[in-house]
């Protein structure tokens, strides 16, 4: 018998037992729509977190006193080991290293802001020097950035994300106008354009004032992020080795000693976030796979109960001349089949769980173009893997024994 | 070999026995069977249940194989054969006729009858002529499209008859076919039989019941798994 043959006849005999079919399909549907959505979740975040990581600029890196921190015995020694990072380390590099184009740095305090009756609670103050602006680029959307001279007199100036302008100046143009960072009183002189939430965390919620500023108000004890960019960005790893040369110098470090700091770049980051979801969707893929075995059973039962519902009509297509291939043939396309079905319809809820989730919460979910062809593949294997039991069942019978059961 | 075939036997077995192991005792259903039928026969196999018609039924028709003896079909030996050539012969050289017509429930007069056809990769269109012929053939070439549900016992068996000429094959193998019709109705069936008799294709007709038998030309009877008799009538009498 042809497949097509075949195809056509398990599609008829899906349908005749349409609600047994659907249940005996629940496994698998379940089981696809969770893998299908957790890999629209997970690749919609990673597509978002590389967007946002591109935004960091090209061949833009950060050095810090912690790096990457996976846990907390990490964070510990880290604490203990880890030099403060000092405005003379981020000169140094700008002296020594030619690949560093610019070399800006930022340290962060939290504190509260006033103006009047309005006030933002917890908003995180960066001290940066003007350079830094101009490596993460910070797009204007009134007035202006920080400038040098600022710097040079610590001038009580200060540049608005976007939420905190809208909250402390509502219906007000905050240009010129004054705020109040616990007892300072500095002046606006320009406000970013939004940024966005990432993940659900707003973006816009900070103040950048004068790094010589910062360190009047909160001292300088805080250890400050460096943040350098390359002049050839093709030429990034070098630039790191020797940013890397001249700390690891400035520390006194000897030979094969570990790095007491951090040099975090766009790839690291994204390569940190991708072990991370991927740990995740291998953990998903595992529960998930239980409840595809579970379904696979399921399959296989419901397919030993069609052989004995169909043993008359087995021993008549034996009769007419079906051979025990046809027979396999038969009720394993069906099995495939049955376990395709699930699989799409696992795949529909699965992109229409994608598209909701993208468009009522923050999470980024992105329906990912090769999960059809992997579902069905997967769904092909169950259908194979638990249909051949049955198949092998029904091919056997007995034709004589089978063409006389009622 | 000194039973070869003659190119004019469509059947010839030799010595064909057939015993089942049931528990620790062996029933012997089959005690050497010797048979020729000849291109255009039309021969009944009489007996009681259990005399052993059925399994010489089930050997000829290639759904069984013999415990010892040779059987050969159309001159080819079958006893030898695997699984997968007794169907290819079952598809080409058998038509089935059944005592509960088996037919597929969901399918229709039409798709019925070209299962053997599908076994036999012909293409559609052709598979659909050729089943529609058959049903014309039959009579109930206005029931094509009709289930099995939607036709009376008569036609139903008409259809299986269709289904076992639809392939042109050497034999036609009935067991039973008027077992589960009315009087009338058999009588309708065994004419048929006997007009495709006519046109020349050889029928075996299994059946316990004289009156049928007596619609062949022969009969061959069956007790205690051997031939008891096996007698040419005179041509039938038609009322």
């Amino acid at each position: 018998m042809r497949i097509v043959e075949a195809g056509k006849l398990a599609l008829e005999s899906i349908w005749a037992n349409r609600l047994r079919s659907f249940l005996t399909l629940l496994g698998v549907i379940i089981g696809i729509a969770a893998i299908v959505a957790t890999a629209a979740v997970i690749h919609g975040l990673n597509r978002y977190v590389a967007e946002k990581l591109s935004n960091l600029g090209k061949g833009v890196f950060v050095v810090q006193r912690f790096g990457i921190i996976t846990n907390r015995q990490e964070f510990l020694d880290a604490a203990r080991r880890n030099k403060r990072l000092l405005p003379a380390d981020a000169r140094a590099i700008a002296e020594r290293v030619p690949g560093a184009e610019i070399v800006g740095w930022e340290v962060h305090a939290t504190a509260d802001l006033e103006r009047g009756e309005h006030v933002i609670r917890d908003t995180d103050i960066g001290g940066v020097t003007p350079a830094i602006l101009e490596i993460e680029p910070y797009e204007v959307a009134e007035g202006r950035l920080l400038l040098q001279h600022e710097e040079d007199h610590a001038a009580a100036v200060a540049f608005l994300g976007h939420e905190v302008a809208q909250r402390l100046f509502p219906n007000v143009d905050p240009i010129g106008k004054e705020l109040r960072i616990g007892g300072a009183r500095l002046t606006v002189v320009g406000t970013a354009a939004q940024k966005g939430s990432f993940l659900g965390f707003s973006q816009d919620n900070y103040v950048k004032i004068p790094f010589s500023l910062h360190q009047k108000l909160y001292g300088t004890l805080g250890s400050v992020n460096i943040s350098v960019k390359a002049r050839e960005p093709a030429r990034l790893e070098e630039t790191i080795d020797e940013v890397r040369a001249v700390v690891r110098a400035r520390h006194h470090l000897r030979p094969g000693a570990p790095d007491d700091f951090g040099i975090l770049t766009a790839e690291g980051i994204n390569d940190l976030w991708r072990n991370l979801t991927q740990t995740i969707f291998r953990v998903a893929l595992f529960v998930v796979g239980i409840s595809l075995v579970v379904g696979g059973i399921v399959i296989m039962n419901i397919m030993l109960v069609a052989v004995v519902e169909r043993t008359r009509e087995i021993g008549v297509r034996k009769a007419v001349g079906a051979s025990q291939r046809d027979i396999v043939q038969q009720f394993l396309v069906e099995a495939v089949l049955l376990s395709c079905l699930g699989g799409a319809i696992g795949i529909a809820i699965a992109y229409a769980a994608a598209t909701l989730l993208a468009a009522n919460t923050p999470l980024p979910a992105e329906f990912p173009p090769w999960a059809p062809p992997v579902a069905f593949a997967v769904c092909t294997a169950i259908g194979v893997f638990f249909g051949i039991h049955p198949a092998r069942r029904a091919a056997h019978l007995d034709p004589i024994e089978a063409l006389r059961s009622e | 070999m000194h039973a070869a075939p003659a190119p004019d036997e469509v059947i010839r077995t030799r010595g064909l026995v057939r015993s089942f192991a049931m528990g620790s005792a062996t029933v012997h259903a089959l005690r050497g069977v010797d048979l020729v039928i000849r291109r255009g026969e039309y021969v009944a196999i009489m007996g009681p249940s259990g005399s052993g018609k059925s399994t010489l039924m089930n050997l000829i028709g290639c759904l069984d194989t013999p415990t010892a003896g040779e059987y050969w079909l159309e001159g080819q030996p079958i006893a030898s054969l695997g699984e997968a050539e007794l169907a290819r012969i079952r598809n080409r050289e058998i038509g089935f006729v059944f005592q509960t017509f088996n037919l597929l429930p969901r399918a229709s007069a039409l798709r019925n009858v070209e299962l053997p056809l599908v076994y036999a990769q012909m293409p559609p269109a052709e598979r659909r002529r050729r089943a529609t012929e058959a049903l014309q053939k039959v009579g109930l070439g206005d029931r094509l499209d009709h289930r099995p549900n939607e036709l009376s016992g008569g036609q139903r068996q008409r259809v299986s008859i269709a289904r076992a000429l639809v392939t042109n094959p050497a034999l036609l193998l009935a067991d039973e076919p008027t077992g589960n019709l009315d009087s009338k109705t058999s009588h309708e069936i065994m004419l048929l039989f006997e007009a495709l008799h006519r046109e020349g294709h050889t029928i075996v007709v299994v059946t316990h019941e004289r009156d049928i038998a007596e619609h062949a030309e022969r009969v061959v009877t069956i007790r205690d798994g051997a031939i008891a008799s096996d007698e040419r009538q005179p041509r039938p009498v038609r009322p």
